[in-house]
């Protein structure tokens, strides 16, 4: 059995997490890309990875299933998960926004009105809002959040921005950015004194693979 | 059957048969263990008033309680937890006995807190209390029993990981933090966030002092980490809390019971509450800590007696998921020695033949 498991979230940040592993000298099988297995171990057989959803990540980690896990810091601020996060593995670099047609920029928020938001970040979303004493009525989307605004769902959204095209092409402006998010090796609780010298040698191994983050 | 007939409120449960038999079996062995350690069970009221718990928990945590009016008008609460229900007996009517008065309990408690890693809202803990002593023996007793309790049980892939409350705290006292930042600063250290701590302390000291708090607070390990630690750290109250730390692992691998405890500068997350050694409770197989206690000098003031007190708490719902497949594969052997009597026939014949079974201490059904 493999020293640890390893949650990967599929989808935006799963080649470059495979190609992060891969440089710290943790090979996982090129079928992980090809199959539909959900679980496979690296070529030592030290580390075993599961690829969930993004959102999942954290959950998995939590309750200790996987001993850590890869997500964004954007999933894990709307988990809340209580996990460890030692490493900002600084891919996968993006930015939380909120975001309105344009002319809803000039009005701002009216704080006195309740504002309509669109997003698939609900915790977040209401955490942001709330905090600066707007009310706030979150709609919860799963996907294409960016139709929201032009469909008259919601006046605002609340989205991951990588290069802003998107936005863009829906006539949508950046009005303000929340949290800038970037890949996050997070640890679970349990694991990182259960398995403490399989985890040191993991950490230290994926820290050296960091490179220099531009403006840091 | 409707639909208000079979919903239940969430984070609530019901148990049944076996699992009734996991978890009272578990009780039974850990109070046992608290029992032959001379610490005597206290029941405690399901609900007391509600400021009780605010004083015991702080007003935060005890948001968390439910909450309802009683006759009198006051407000009460379901208790969420047991140490501000004994700290207030102990203080209160407990005050001629002589100390230190060793205390157990075990029930449920109630928090109206997001349920997760399998914690429900309603959950079932058993802990015990030794008020009375600020000598570290008191703290290492809590520990050994703990681990007693443990093994009794049959976990052995368990790990305390031990920390000290004052070796942040005096870290901490140096850089002159407001309370926010300061609260900020404790975060980036549970969360073993060591890059944004390193950025965080630039505002507040030079890069080698950076660095060695970084290092600190991620450090785990055995004993030879306070080494280590020594070497970085000058300031009193943070090399009291060393000195606490290695005695109690110098005890620890005299009584063979080292390999069950990690050290672990970097918790702090119970700084509000506890004021000396902390100690979280990791087993194989669960995510979160199943127990977790410490020393808490400063709660009983909160009751108008200040005194030392150390205790810890076990959560009997993780147990007994932990342990389950084990238990009930030895129940079941117990649960077929079952003397099938069919009460079709003269039932005074078949109530006497039960009768003499039961006496033999034969479990019998009829049917």
């Amino acid at each position: 059995m493999a020293d640890l498991t390893i949650a990967l979230a599929k989808g935006r940040l799963q080649d470059e997490a495979i190609e992060f592993f891969r440089r710290a000298g943790i090979v996982v099988p090129d079928e992980a890309r090809r199959s539909r297995r959900l679980l496979l171990d690296d070529e030592s057989g030290r580390y075993s990875f599961i690829f969930v959803k993004p959102a999942d990540v954290p959950v998995y980690v939590e309750y200790g299933v996987a001993d850590a896990g890869v997500c964004g810091r954007d999933v894990l601020m709307e988990s809340d998960a209580d996990v460890h996060e030692p490493l900002d593995l600084g891919f996968g670099r993006c930015r939380l926004v909120v975001a309105g047609k344009p002319e809803s920029e000039e009005r701002g928020y009216n704080p006195l009105a309740t504002a309509r938001v669109a997003t698939k970040f609900p915790r977040i979303t209401a955490d942001y809002f709330q905090q600066r004493g707007v009310p706030v009525e979150v709609i919860v989307l799963s996907g294409s959040v960016e139709l929201a605004p032009a469909l008259g769902l919601s006046e605002h959204i609340v989205d991951l921005v990588e290069t802003g095209r998107t936005l863009r092409e829906n006539g949508l402006v950046v009005i303000d950015e929340i949290t800038e998010s970037t890949a996050r090796l997070i640890v679970n609780r349990a694991s990182y004194h259960l398995k403490r010298d399989a985890m040191a040698r993991l950490i230290a191994n994926l820290r050296t693979c960091i490179s220099e983050k531009p403006g840091q | 059957m409707s639909i208000t007939l079979s919903k239940i409120p969430p984070g609530v449960q019901y148990i049944f048969d076996d699992e009734v038999r996991v978890r009272r079996f578990v009780e039974r062995q850990v109070m046992e263990t608290f029992e032959g350690w001379s610490y005597r069970e206290i029941i405690l009221p399901i609900f007391d008033y509600a400021d009780l718990f605010a004083l015991g928990m702080g007003k935060e945590q005890a948001e968390m309680t439910y909450r309802f009016t009683g006759r009198d008008g006051k407000l009460l609460a379901l208790r969420p937890e047991m140490t501000s229900l004994v700290a207030r007996t102990v203080a209160t009517r407990f005050i001629k006995r002589a100390r230190p008065i060793r205390l157990s309990y075990s029930g449920e408690v109630f928090r109206w807190d997001e349920p997760r890693g399998g914690r429900q809202y309603e959950f079932h803990q058993i802990g015990l209390e030794h008020i009375g002593s600020d000598q570290l023996e008191a703290d290492t007793e809590a520990l050994v029993i703990a681990i007693e309790a443990l093994r009794r049980l049959g976990l052995e892939n368990f790990t305390i990981a031990l920390g000290h409350v004052d070796f942040f705290n005096g870290l901490a006292e140096r850089l002159e933090l407001s309370e926010d930042r300061r609260r900020e600063m404790r975060t980036f250290i549970d969360r073993k966030q060591t890059e944004q701590l390193d950025r965080f302390l630039e505002d507040y000291t030079d890069p080698e002092n950076r660095a060695a708090l970084c290092r600190l607070t991620t450090l785990t390990g055995k004993r030879e980490i306070i080494e280590e630690a020594r070497a970085l750290v000058s300031n009193e109250r943070s090399v009291a809390a060393l000195d606490d730390l290695e005695r109690v692992c110098l005890i620890a691998e005299e009584l063979g019971i080292a390999s069950h405890i990690d050290i672990d500068l970097g918790d702090v997350g119970g700084l509000d509450y506890y004021t000396g050694l902390t100690f979280n409770i990791y087993a194989q197989g669960l995510g979160t800590a199943l127990g977790r206690g410490g020393r808490y000098d400063q709660l009983l003031a909160n009751f108008g007696r200040p005194e030392p007190a150390v205790g810890f708490s076990l959560c009997l719902d993780w147990l007994a998921q932990l342990l389950a497949p084990e238990i009930i594969r030895t129940a079941a052997e117990y649960k077929n020695e079952v003397t099938r009597l069919s009460g079709a026939g003269d039932i005074v014949s078949v109530f006497k033949e039960a009768n003499r079974l039961r006496a033999d201490g034969r479990k019998v059904e009829i049917v």
